[in-house]
């Protein structure tokens, strides 16, 4: 057993390693060592993390950013997996066209897109806050796409789709109790990935005039900034806690079978 | 029994500039099983897809039963539809897939249970539902795919090349117990392949297609030995096509007269159609008509490949016991066994 257990050096995994560790570990854990430090005693505490759960604003703006990233996550299911599902089903010879404009909000500046926003929508539009998942959904497109497109090609679509119609099933059902669960490794990371982005979108809402837990964050940091890093590490671990558990309670019926 | 006739009255069907289906009618009679043979691209799987509503003709009606469906979503048509390509929902287990279109028509769960238990027995795999779908063999998907499409008792059984990915031996196996299940349940079929040996084995008509027409559906034995057209006789089994002389009816091979059955040019050159059974190949010490290019043993018969002297290549299926001196470069006396041949213009 503790042969299978050790680890050959592999040359590229250490190098990606080690830039991981670099570039994203080392300010993660000095950020975190940052923010447990304690000015007055010179020693460590969770003074700010206490500080901040007292702060009521806290709550209320990490519920409002997870609501809001949680109605971004349902555009984004509802819009992209039937429309995906047609795309690849008809081979539609539009969806190269469709391809190409996925990947424009990673190409247009975000404060072009809020401002365009500002000057185009109707009043009653941005006056509600429910404005943001739409928009959310626009800048999360180019990830949420590809997570999908990777799921639904690595599918004999066309065949499972027929397969369920002929049997009785309607789009519907089809998308729901077939495409879904056959690609549920796909749709969790579109979930994750379109969640973390509006959960943590700063420039479009503050642009915008709104104010969502990553705005709050940058106004409490003007007075406490150890504060402010102590509520970023727990916007990080709270969402990470989220996914983990829906990792975990969601019944795996992958293709791998039960154990 | 839940099983009703089909008739499909005038289709046409085009993608394109290709014509799929060209006025295309065909009648299967309740229980009956039908196979739509012919070669790649001849509109045998559209006019499948069509009769499943996954497809929707340009023209003319689908009837089951004689109640018109032609603008019936694919969903309600209840048409339980085999693939080619193994087509079962990865994640679910065995029981649950047969279960499937049973869930879809709202049946409890312990009826479809009950239900897909019994069709998993029919096709020897009860003991493997609990199973996924990935660990399980070709021949056993397809046959749990055949369970499905039969769990909710269709009107019509639609096979869709359901054989073609499998290994030689599993494929006579499966098209056997089909056909048995098809006849045990009464089940009205319509049955896609370009395999003629499969189409022959187990359908009570076979249609052969071409060019989106069906040019001729017949029992099998029909199909063999009267073909409607040269291209029949072509596509159905083998044929040796003999460069050969025709007047008054009678065509002149290998220095004997026969009858011509279908007649092209009523004088002159034809191409007569004879089967390799229907040609006898005998060693000769004398000057004979054809020269034996090669011998191949199948066990009880044997496959015999003649040049004759105008080097026309002629086929001849023996059996096996009669061939002992036929040596490849050995002089030969070929004769047509039949009193009648089918000719082709040249």
């Amino acid at each position: 057993m503790a042969k299978a257990l050790r680890v050959r050096f592999q040359p590229p995994l250490a190098v990606t390693l080690l830039i991981l560790g670099f570039f994203v570990f080392i300010p993660m854990v000095s950020a975190f060592e940052y923010s447990i430090r304690t000015p007055l005693t010179g020693g460590y505490g969770w003074t700010h993390y206490l500080w901040a759960i007292r702060e009521e604003e806290f709550f209320h703006y990490i519920f409002r950013s997870g609501w809001l990233a949680g109605l971004t996550v349902l555009i984004t299911l509802i819009v992209l997996v039937p429309t995906m599902t047609w795309l690849h089903v008809s081979k539609s010879p539009i969806r190269p066209l469709i391809d190409g404009i996925s990947l424009l909000p990673l190409v247009i500046p975000v404060v072009a897109f809020a401002v365009g926003a500002q000057i185009s929508f109707p009043e009653f539009v941005q006056n509600t806050v429910l404005e943001l998942p739409f928009l959310y959904f626009v800048l999360a497109l180019p990830y949420a796409y590809r997570s999908l497109d990777i799921g639904l090609n690595s599918i004999p679509l066309k065949t499972i789709t027929e397969a369920a119609r002929s049997a009785g099933a309607n789009w519907w059902r089809t998308i729901t109790a077939v495409i879904v669960p056959v690609i549920r490794g796909s749709v969790m990371a579109t979930i994750a990935l379109t969640f973390a982005l509006s959960l943590g979108e700063y420039t479009l809402t503050v642009l915008l005039h709104w104010d969502t837990f990553p705005t709050w964050v940058t106004f409490v940091a003007q007075d406490n900034i150890l504060g402010a890093i102590a509520i970023s590490m727990m916007s990080l671990i709270i969402p990470f806690l989220i996914l983990t558990v829906i990792t975990l309670f969601v019944p795996e019926r992958s293709m791998q079978g039960r154990k | 029994m839940s099983s009703k006739s089909l008739s499909l009255r005038n289709i046409s069907k085009r993608f394109g500039n290709v014509i799929a289906l060209d006025n295309f009618n065909l009648e299967v009679g309740v229980g009956e099983l039908v196979a739509l043979l012919g070669p790649s691209g001849c509109g045998k799987t559209t006019a499948l897809r069509v009769v499943a509503g996954l497809e929707h003709q340009d023209a003319g009606t689908v009837l089951v039963a004689d109640k018109n469906i032609s603008d019936v979503p694919a969903h309600k048509r209840n048409m339980g539809m085999v693939f080619q390509a193994y087509s079962l929902f990865p994640n679910l287990t065995v029981e649950e897939n047969v279960a499937f279109g049973l869930q879809m028509r709202k049946v409890s769960k312990h009826l479809r249970l009950k239900k897909a238990h019994e069709l998993l027995d029919l096709v020897g795999l009860d003991s493997q539902s609990k199973r996924f779908t990935h660990q399980l063999s070709g021949g056993q998907q397809q046959r749990v795919a055949l369970a499905r499409a039969l769990a909710f008792e269709p009107e019509i059984l639609l096979l869709d090349e359901p054989l073609s990915a499998l290994d030689a031996q599993v494929r006579v196996n499966l098209r056997e117990e089909i056909r048995r299940l098809q006849l045990s349940l009464g089940t009205t079929t319509l049955f896609v392949t370009h395999d003629q040996e499969e189409a022959m084995a187990i359908s009570d008509r076979v249609g052969v297609m071409n060019s989106g027409v069906l040019e001729q559906i017949d029992t099998p034995d029909a199909l063999y030995n009267k073909p409607a057209s040269s291209f029949v006789a072509s596509f159905v089994g083998t044929m040796n096509r003999i460069p050969a002389h025709i007047s008054d009816g009678m065509v002149e091979i290998f220095g004997s007269k026969v009858v011509a059955l279908k007649r092209g040019n009523e004088n002159g050159k034809v191409h007569a159609l004879i089967r390799p059974e229907s040609i006898s190949v005998v060693a000769t010490t004398a000057q004979g008509n054809a020269k034996v290019l090669t011998r191949s043993f199948m066990g009880a018969s044997s496959n015999i490949i003649c040049q004759t002297s105008d080097g026309t290549i002629v086929q001849s299926l023996m059996t096996s016991a009669s061939t002992g001196d036929l040596l490849p470069g050995s002089s030969v006396q070929l004769r047509v066994l039949s009193s009648e041949v089918l000719v082709a213009n040249v």
